[in-house]
């Protein structure tokens, strides 16, 4: 009786262990991207920043805006990041200025979007879209819609500003590192 | 009697079976018009199905095993009260699809407008008015990132303060802003109400030690419990949610999955998901509508 019992459990355990197992093999598909999780460095977006000179006037604006803590965290982000030398405001407003903290991490919260974007997926979307264009919300609110000009990706804010995605996205611990040409954001016109 | 109860040990055994069977064809089925509950299925030991839907608990199924978080339930109730209040105060002004489907996100980030003439601008004296107009020859840089949130007002900035104002330019009332006001080193302001953070964000951003961690416009603040000094911004938000049977906002077009979660949530022709402030979304990809809402643990990265 002993022994039956124990098959009569075994058998329990075994289907039930083969039914958990059978559920990943079944959900892996042809998009699967291990390759993403597989290329990703150790370093958070925050320590990619610092560790690099690429981005240096970008990693002052974070700090001084007080997001780079937040790219410390779990995330995942993906950072659009700006060119440093495209990172300047009207008039050539410098938003490492401690006074112009609040405009900075609006600037920048535009430039945030939520979960990791790899280059592929971005393509991916871009593709399946069609015309209109695949469309990302911002940490600011806002919208970016990507958009493909020959071999190029675009990025377009929501005001109109748009920039190239160029050289070589990096696959940080918590999100992704996306350089961009350019600011995706306008300054305002001059008040009536 | 041994062999009855054997008889029945085994009829339980097949019934466990069958149990176990049709809760993974739920969860493996991808059909396109299923409840939500099958999240759960998809979850694994990672998720937790539709448990908890970020900013709008009240709406979807509710968990059996709720436990824990009576925190974060409440403080998703008060969200709402919160966007009643503001719908008040606002109108129906919204006309459109994407509008419609944008609306809680506008409202979620409006919480706790203040009302009235701001501080500053009451100090002044100057009757209110519009910092662009008292501060004109700052604003080609002040309105620098405000502009864009497309959501039928006007915005300003000055001083640490984001104001709001009509289209005919009446102001609706201001918030303190992310680096303004709300710095780090600076004290919360007091007339700002906020909301405790989520109790299922604080588990997926691992902020479960003893600080005060407080919402407010998409952003995750540490704040000192005892003198409400801010500490530092611990995470970004969209604060954008939506609850299982309603369609996903606009702009989830990419692929956004962290790589932990891939393999697990892959898109296909019948589901597509998308990740937002630690959960997944699980949805329908012709109707847009969403099945399920698998909210993430943090023990993947």
């Amino acid at each position: 009786m002993r022994t039956l019992t124990r098959l009569a459990l075994t058998t329990l355990a075994v289907f039930t262990l083969a039914g958990c197992g059978d559920r990943p093999d079944a959900t892996r598909q042809e998009n699967s991207t291990a390759e993403a999780q597989a290329g990703a460095t150790k370093l958070t977006l925050a320590a990619t920043l610092k560790a690099g000179e690429a981005h240096a006037g970008l990693a002052k604006v974070l700090n001084n805006s007080g997001l780079m803590g937040a790219l410390e965290g779990v995330g995942p982000y993906t950072l659009f990041a700006p060119a440093d030398d495209a990172l300047k405001g009207a008039g050539g407003a410098d938003f490492t200025d401690a006074a112009l903290k609040a405009e900075g991490a609006a600037l920048l919260r535009a430039h945030i979007v939520p979960g990791a974007l790899t280059r592929a997926d971005i393509i991916g979307a871009v593709d399946r879209s069609g015309s209109k264009g695949a469309q990302m919300r911002t940490m600011g609110g806002s919208l970016l819609t990507f958009t493909r000009s020959g071999n190029d990706l675009i990025a377009t804010a929501s005001d109109g500003a748009s920039a190239r995605l160029t050289g070589q996205e990096v696959l940080a611990s918590n999100g992704v590192l996306q350089p961009l040409d350019g600011l995706l954001a306008r300054p305002s016109a001059a008040p009536n | 009697m041994k062999d009855n109860s054997m008889i029945k040990l085994l009829t339980l055994s097949a019934a466990l079976l069958l149990t176990v069977s049709a809760s993974q064809a739920l969860a493996q089925g991808h059909g396109g018009d299923k409840p939500g509950k099958e999240g759960k299925g998809g979850g694994g030991e990672h998720a937790q199905g539709d448990k908890d839907h970020p900013g709008n608990g009240g709406k979807g199924n509710k968990p059996k095993d709720r436990g824990d978080e009576d925190r974060g339930d409440k403080g998703e109730n008060r969200y709402q009260q919160a966007e009643r209040d503001d719908d008040r105060g606002r109108g129906r002004e919204y006309a459109g699809s994407n509008r419609e489907r944008d609306r809680d996100h506008d409202q979620y980030r409006a919480y706790g407008l203040i009302k009235g003439c701001p501080p500053g601008l009451a100090k002044k004296n100057n009757g209110c008015l519009p910092p662009g107009q008292a501060k004109k020859a700052q604003r080609a840089r002040y309105d620098f990132g405000w502009g864009q949130a497309n959501d039928g007002f006007v915005h300003r900035y000055d001083d640490g303060y984001q104001y709001r104002y009509d289209r005919q330019g009446s102001l609706l009332g201001y918030l303190p802003a992310l680096g303004g006001a709300l710095s780090a080193g600076n004290p919360w302001p007091t007339q700002y109400r906020y909301e405790p953070a989520p109790r299922s964000q604080l588990d997926y951003y691992r902020l479960n030690d003893s600080s005060d961690y407080r919402y407010a416009d998409g952003a995750i603040y540490r704040v000192d419990p005892k003198t409400a000094m801010i500490q530092q911004v611990v995470a970004l938000v969209t604060g954008q949610s939506a609850a299982v049977g309603q369609r996903l906002p606009s702009g989830y077009d990419v692929y956004n999955v962290p790589y932990a979660y891939r393999d697990q949530y892959p898109d296909t022709a019948n589901t597509t998901y998308r990740y937002n402030d630690g959960a997944i979304y699980q949805v329908n990809p012709k109707t847009q509508m969403i099945m399920a809402v698998i909210q993430l643990l943090a023990q993947k990265r």
